[in-house]
């Protein structure tokens, strides 16, 4: 008797836990088409303009005039920021959050790419394109009430920039034929940067932010080392002399960063009122997705991107919650299976990649069988649940530079793969492929163990490379292994891997493409190495520092559609697909306009609450 | 006198120890293929000379042994170098000691109080339905892995709303008053404190009912009750002191657990401890902060059996006796 009463109370106790988990999901399938569906309509206001009032150039919003104060929550995945300092961070925690407090002098308009002013009133361009003349806001002030002027920009550059304090990205990749810019004050709002030869990114580049020189200049003076822990996540708040939109206001480690609104702002809305509209923006670290969204869903965050399979669960939630989901449309991340195409020996005279399989990847045809036997929209169907864009170009699908008449690419056709690979003397017997010396066709696909997405991805690569007749040893390695393999070792045969792309700024591909890059993965060489380069990869070097020499936007376009038809022609890289990104937010937002170039809440000082 | 040079003997033994787990610590992580600049490196926009001045910064560039010696130096001389992103190991330590203090003491205090008197409770009680109901909870809470049941109830706060997700406190915290946050706290500290506790709760009450019953069972408690005490003297004056000693050993490792017994709980919860840092720096191979971390951890099991073994010196006159 006791007994049982034990046995129905477990099972009591399972049926309640398990109903909780059940009914939720039963709407998915439905729902889930109707995210899918391209990305909706965003009316964008115009671009901001400057505005004087009583000799100060404010920046003008243009966007609806809304409410002030309130709070926005939103949060970061990982264990947070590991520096405030905008030259020290090398993470995107850590950039997005120094970006927040530290503008820059030129920024990118969110729905067009163009280069808009921030700091800066105004831009020129010589006609020779060595020449930028950057003049700046009269009456504008740091949060400190101290006047943000040319020394600070001349400061920040000289000092900073290309003294190669912190990390030296931005000063490696403004070094033209040994050579850095010359930056030099006019006068007290008038810079002139003198490069030795037009360099088109280095527009872009000016977007990097501008210091204080009252506050960075001390730290600049105690050397390399102490600037590395200068503003570093120990810092007091009140260090913190900003130019941003928001300043610290709170670190608290594993928890959260709270920034608060910079009273000196230079940004002003319609009615000449001045912004930003929030009190704060707070970033809660949370350390992986099931965390956030579990904190989105006790409407803890305000914003989130969403992932897979949550987008159906929230999709179907949607019309009876406080959130608005937006299809944002293809991210910058691509999805790719790359061939090693390396050929060479390595110091003790053996070769990366056995030569029979060197024969293989070497071979146009083998490289465009792969190409057509794998079906990208099985894959986008199976493993993004929908959520992503077969993706064929270099460029990814955001990009202004994408190649149109390549995106559209080609369905899945195993019959033209096996044409290809007949074409080059291969052969089957009994459905397994033998290349024309006899030998059967083996080898290796490695991806990064743990990332469930490129896993999936690689099982259906293996199925349908297997349709060929080809074997597929497919082995999920750990990430660290896997990255010495590429960069390194050199000998792995194919993988499957994700970049980042710059949709804004092809140049900054170019570890990927020139053929001495230091992730020129499908043939990658020791950074000394002068061996033989293939055709295409001299004519990609060529594409890729002749686009950099061009300033108009049309000339640079064409020589990188180029770059990207040599891709697609040669497939060294064979593209999967782009993501989708979806994000819900609350509704009692306004303003808000997602692009796919910023994301959902990039436009934090002109965000307010109904 | 004895017990002072006693306790210096096992001082001194300990250094050898220390230099062992740090060389097997040390080389374990320099040999596992697991490279501090791996992210760096796939990322398109890093150039070559960042990682270069990236591995000179860290010492990747030095042979391993060169590298174990300028860390042992220095860790000799109390300081515990720079995590790979630049800040201060010892700092990064001190701000989440406190927090994982906080949680693992709450669940000492909270286990041993409620613990042992529930163990004594069902030895007394023995085969008897308190018993058994006993025995069938804290077989549950055995039995239920910490990160699962965890899991539960995160999302028990989600579906209820009654607690926060995670976390230890909330966003203005800090503009609100002392009862303020003595609230937004403990609302914060149940969950995890709830996991914690029902899991160790289980292992004490079971092993105190355990040593009860089998004092119980000796010859001297028979001798006891025939002498005519009362049953409240022969329980908690004779058989419970007996009891107790095996305990204190358990004392001990508790005490080695306050700094690492509730990574896996913390991790769950979101809790700002030194789990979640831990288990980041593992992955990325920060090793600083590893060898800061598993020292500290082998200083306190060393120090906690040192404590549990004094304490027995104290309670139990036998060991007194042969030392």
């Amino acid at each position: 008797m006791k007994k049982s009463l034990y046995v129905a109370l477990i099972i009591f106790l399972v049926v309640f836990w398990l109903k909780a988990c059940v009914n939720v999901d039963v709407q998915e399938e439905t729902t889930l088409k109707s995210a899918q569906k391209n990305e909706q309509k965003i009316n964008f206001p115009p671009t901001a303009k400057t505005k004087t009032i009583d000799g100060i150039d404010y920046l003008q919003s243009q966007a609806q005039v809304g409410k002030f104060g309130g709070v926005l929550v939103s949060s970061v995945i990982g264990e947070g920021p590991k520096t405030f300092n905008p030259f020290n961070t090398k993470d995107a925690t850590s950039a997005a959050m120094a970006d927040l407090m530290f503008d820059g002098l030129l920024t990118t308009q969110p729905q067009t790419g163009d280069v808009i002013t921030k700091l800066a009133k105004s831009f020129e361009i010589s006609p020779d394109g060595k020449v930028y003349t950057i003049k700046l806001r009269h009456g504008i002030k740091w949060s400190d009430e101290k006047p943000i002027t040319a020394d600070d920009v001349v400061f920040t550059w000289n000092k900073i920039i290309l003294a190669g304090l912190g990390n030296t990205s931005t000063r490696d990749s403004v070094i033209i034929e040994g050579q850095l810019p010359k930056v030099e004050k006019i006068d007290d709002y008038t810079v002139k940067f003198t490069l030795i030869k037009p360099f088109a990114p280095f527009l872009r580049i000016l977007a990097a932010p501008i210091a204080p020189k009252h506050v960075f200049e001390p730290a600049v003076k105690k050397g390399a080392k102490y600037f590395d822990s200068f503003l570093s996540t120990t810092s007091k708040p009140e260090d913190f002399i900003t130019s941003g939109a928001f300043k610290l206001k709170e670190y608290v480690p594993a928890q959260r960063v709270i920034f608060e609104r910079n009273p000196n702002y230079y940004e002003i809305n319609l009615k000449n009122e001045k912004l930003p509209y929030l009190d704060k923006i707070i970033y809660l670290i949370v350390g992986d997705l099931n965390n956030e969204i579990l904190k989105f869903e006790a409407k803890e965050l305000d914003v989130i991107s969403l992932r897979g399979s949550n987008v159906g669960r929230y999709k179907a939630q949607e019309v009876k919650s406080d959130f608005v989901i937006y299809n944002i449309g293809p991210d910058t991340g691509t999805m790719f299976v790359a061939i090693n195409m390396n050929n060479r020996k390595n110091e003790k005279g053996k070769f990366y990649i056995a030569p029979k399989k060197q024969v293989w990847f070497n071979d146009k045809n083998f490289r465009y069988a792969i190409d057509w036997a794998l079906d990208r929209q099985a894959m986008v169907n199976n493993v993004a649940n929908g959520l992503a864009t077969p993706l064929f170009t270099a460029e990814s699908l955001n990009s202004i530079y994408l190649n149109k008449n390549l995106a559209k690419g080609h369905p899945k056709n195993i019959q033209r793969a096996k044409e290809y690979l007949k074409k080059s003397g291969f052969y089957w017997k009994n459905k397994v492929l033998y290349d024309k010396s006899g030998n059967r066709v083996e080898f290796d696909l490695y991806t990064n163990a743990g990332n469930t997405e490129r896993e999936a991805i690689g099982v259906m690569v293996k199925q349908d490379l297997e349709d060929l007749g080809m074997k597929v040893n497919f082995k999920p390695v750990e990430f660290n292994s896997l990255v010495n393999k590429l960069v390194n070792s050199y000998d792995w045969d194919m993988v499957i891997m994700g970049l980042t792309g710059a949709p804004l700024e092809p140049h900054n591909g170019k570890n990927v493409w020139y053929s001495n890059g230091s992730l020129h993965l499908f043939n990658q060489r020791p950074s000394d190495d002068k061996s033989q380069r293939l055709d295409w990869e001299t004519k990609l070097d060529k594409i890729m520092d002749e686009a950099s020499l061009k300033i108009k936007f049309e000339d640079r376009k064409k020589l990188y559609d180029q770059y990207q038809q040599i891709i697609y022609d040669e497939k060294p890289i064979i593209y999967l697909y782009s993501p989708v990104r979806v994000v819900a937010i609350r509704k009692k937002f306004g303003n808000i306009y997602p692009s796919t170039l910023s994301g959902v809440a990039y436009n934090l000082d002109e965000i307010y609450i109904k | 006198m004895q017990i002072l040079i006693y306790i210096l003997k096992r001082i001194l033994q300990t250094i050898p120890l220390l230099i062992l787990v740090s060389l097997i610590s040390f080389f374990i992580i320099r040999l596992s293929p697991v490279d501090p600049l791996a992210e760096l490196k796939l990322n398109p926009s890093i150039s070559k000379e960042t990682l270069q001045k990236e591995t000179q910064r860290l010492g990747l560039d030095k042979p391993i042994y060169v590298q174990y010696v300028l860390w042992a130096k220095a860790f000799v001389k109390g300081d515990l170098g720079v995590c790979s992103t630049g800040e201060r190991v010892g700092a990064k330590l001190k701000e989440r000691i406190p927090n994982t203090l906080l949680l693992t003491t709450l669940v000492i205090f909270l286990t041993w109080i409620v613990g042992v008197p529930l163990g004594i409770l069902a030895a007394i009680n023995w085969k008897t339905p308190l018993d058994r109901m006993l025995t069938v909870l804290t077989s549950i809470g055995m039995a239920i892995p910490s990160f699962f049941f965890a899991i539960l109830l995160l999302i028990f706060a989600v579906k209820t709303g009654w607690f926060p997700v995670g976390g230890l406190t909330s966003y203005n915290f800090s503009d609100m008053g002392l009862a303020g946050k003595i609230w937004d706290l403990t609302k914060h500290l149940i969950l995890p404190t709830t996991v914690l506790f029902t899991i160790s709760l289980a292992g004490l009450q079971r092993q105190m009912r355990g040593n009860l019953l089998d004092v119980l069972d000796s010859e001297y408690v028979k001798f006891a009750r025939a002498k005519g005490l009362s049953e409240f003297k022969v329980i908690y004056k004779h058989a419970l002191r007996n009891a107790i000693n095996p305990l204190i050993t358990l004392l001990g490792f508790e005490f080695a657990s306050l700094l690492s017994g509730a990574a896996l709980t913390e991790f769950v919860f979101q809790y700002p401890g030194l789990g979640r840092l831990i288990l980041e720096a593992v992955l990325k191979s920060d090793i600083n902060l590893v060898m800061a971390s598993l020292m500290m951890g082998a200083i306190m099991l060393i120090l906690g059996n040192l404590l549990a073994d004094i304490l027995l010196i104290i309670t139990d006159p036998r060991i007194r006796v042969k030392t």
